[in-house]
């Protein structure tokens, strides 16, 4: 092996000389231990369970990930933190609430976002801020849980729960989609709104954050999976979602419906371990 | 020279933690998924730590699969082979694919149930096909295989799963304390119950069956010999062999104390006496109602400082 000339700087390195991420799919030099561009230990088994879940991988502590100009951090393993240090003409937008610490020079301003009432009405935050460059600002969320590192390539779309994105780079477009099939089983009829990010032409850096473990599954175009309704973290607009009811009856007292979430491929599909059970509020 | 690669003949492992009987080449027991060839951690005072499943581990159950993934709050993901099945409460699954027939299973003394705040309808689930479960906070699985004839009682609402073969009965715990609570003008008595008003108990009656509970935090288990006792959080307590005894205990300052005026400072213990194993949570709810006047309280014994 022609190790010399292959890590000298700026050399070019065949493509057997770099390693896939398994979870992101990101080409990284040989050398590298964790995934430059979602974190993902790289040195680790792709941990998937028999029925085709993939586990989200653990991130080690102090990872690092880049983005345009910008890098993040993640710290901490049980309540994880997003470190951020925008590159100045980069910035990041979030919901005001999962924002940790920033330094002072680090000027804040507010997406404008169309159909805002809608959006209250439903619970979900009017207002949604973006930090720019250059400086640092950190992120965490409320619960033990992981960061799930999306780095989205060019022309992807991918909805998400809502409240569940920590922090989106502003090369992604940000919009929400209404799902009215399942009005029933979240927010007592208002309805669930989803948010949706979209790439156009440059790729762009999604981080989530989702309650206990997130494990991720890949379906086949028609192949379809049911979900409990709070489990559901993120997919791939190409999947499709629809309620299915299963009637549990006991015979003496009548029995209970019990609302699953059918997602449908072909696509990614996102889910938590640990979630919000709408059916009895806890 | 013996190949290493032979299969073990003749070789033989039991699980510290479950028992069950192997050749000790699997990488976790089939039995309750803990790692092999892992030395045991006891603490000084005898409390081993539950070992945790490693990620992915897969326990055997009948011809049916559990595979524990994830390590913060872990899912249960069951393949569970045609004829085999398995019943939970509705609000622990995940997920489930569409070949799994899922049905209610209607359970006696339904309205005492009721009363007492516990589930009234289980959920069945039957083969073949994949169901996944997981609860709702941070902490373990804890597999509990049952041999034919085995019991074992679990606090109330911490089972995930079971399988068909084990039968499911409660009891009343009898461990409750009755205080007065001052509310603005008003003097009103209410009664707790801190390990619950019933209790599960699980047998493996027809056959060898598996239970999988959960607890939050970590898990610490002991074997109390006979006549041995222990004193623990009442809420603490996560599971326990029928064998152990359970009783209240109080303590208090001796300048406080009254059963029927003391105020504060009061200690609520629940006491268990072995022969047997208990198991108890690191992460428990506060005990209700400590601190107010007692009233009445089911057989306790006390201790002044």
């Amino acid at each position: 092996m022609s190790d010399g000339v292959q890590n000298q700087p700026g050399a070019a390195q065949a493509p057997l000389e770099r390693i896939q991420c398994q979870w992101c799919q990101g080409q990284n030099e040989k050398t590298a231990t964790s995934c430059r561009f979602c974190g993902a230990p790289l040195d680790v088994r792709n941990l998937v369970s028999e029925s085709g879940w993939r586990e989200a991988p653990r991130l080690r502590d102090m990872t690092e990930i880049h983005f345009g100009e910008s890098t993040c951090q993640v710290e901490g393993e049980i309540v994880p933190v997003a470190e951020i240090h925008i590159a100045s003409g980069d910035s990041v937008y979030f919901e005001h609430h999962v924002m940790l610490w920033k330094e002072e020079s680090v000027p804040l301003t507010t997406l404008q976002l169309p159909g805002g009432i809608k959006r209250v009405l439903a619970g979900m935050p009017f207002i949604i801020s973006v930090a720019s460059g250059q400086g640092r600002i950190a992120f965490s969320r409320d619960a033990t849980g992981e960061l799930v590192v999306l780095p989205l390539h060019p022309g992807m779309e991918l909805d998400v729960r809502e409240h569940s994105f920590l922090l989106a780079s502003h090369t992604i477009q940000y919009s929400f989609v209404r799902i009215k099939g399942l009005a029933n089983i979240l927010f007592g009829g208002q309805g669930m709104f989803m948010d949706r990010f979209v790439t156009a032409s440059a790729p762009g850096l999604l981080i989530l954050h989702g309650y206990g473990n997130v494990f991720e599954r890949t379906l086949k175009a028609g192949e379809s999976i049911l979900l409990e309704p709070g489990a559901f973290l993120y997919k791939d607009s190409t999947v499709t979602m629809a309620v299915q009811q299963q009637k549990l009856t006991s015979g003496f007292f009548g029995g209970f419906g019990m609302s699953l979430a059918k997602m449908t491929g072909p696509g990614r599909v996102g889910i938590q371990s640990m979630y919000v059970h709408h059916a009895s509020g806890e | 020279m013996a190949d290493q690669n032979a299969p073990a003949a003749g070789r033989t492992y039991t699980c510290p933690y479950c028992g069950a009987a192997g050749d000790g080449t699997a990488l976790s027991c089939p039995g309750c998924g803990s790692p092999i060839d892992v030395r045991s951690i006891v603490s000084p005072a005898h409390w081993s730590e539950a070992p945790g499943q490693k990620d992915m581990a897969k326990l055997k159950f009948g011809d049916s699969i559990c595979q524990i993934e994830g390590t913060y709050v872990p899912v249960a993901d069951l393949q569970l082979a045609a004829g085999d099945g398995v019943y939970f409460a509705h609000h622990v699954l995940l997920w489930m694919d569409g070949q799994v027939q899922v049905g209610a299973m209607p359970l006696k003394g339904a309205f005492k149930r009721m009363l007492a705040g516990m589930p009234i309808v289980m959920t069945e689930a039957k083969g073949p096909g994949r169901i996944a479960f997981s609860r709702d906070a941070p902490g373990e699985l804890l597999a509990l295989p049952l041999q034919k004839g085995d019991a074992v009682d679990v606090r109330e609402h911490l089972l995930v799963v079971a399988t068909h073969s084990v039968a499911y009965d409660w009891f009343q715990t009898n461990i409750w304390y009755k205080v007065r609570i001052q509310k603005g003008n008003e003097t009103e008595t209410e009664t707790f119950y801190p390990v619950g008003m019933l209790m599960d108990r699980f047998t493996a009656s027809a056959g060898p069956g598996f239970l999988l509970i959960h607890a939050s935090g970590n898990v610490f288990v002991r074997n109390l010999r006979q006549g041995e006792t222990i004193l623990i959080k009442p809420t603490s307590l996560l599971y326990k062999d029928p064998s152990v005894q359970m009783q209240l205990h109080f303590e208090h300052p001796s300048q406080t104390f009254s059963f029927f005026g003391g105020y504060g400072q009061r200690y609520t213990w629940l006491r268990l006496h072995g022969p047997g194993r208990v198991g108890v949570m690191s992460a428990f709810e506060p005990v209700e109602g400590e601190h107010a006047q007692l009233v009445g309280f089911s057989p306790a014994t006390e201790t002044r400082w």
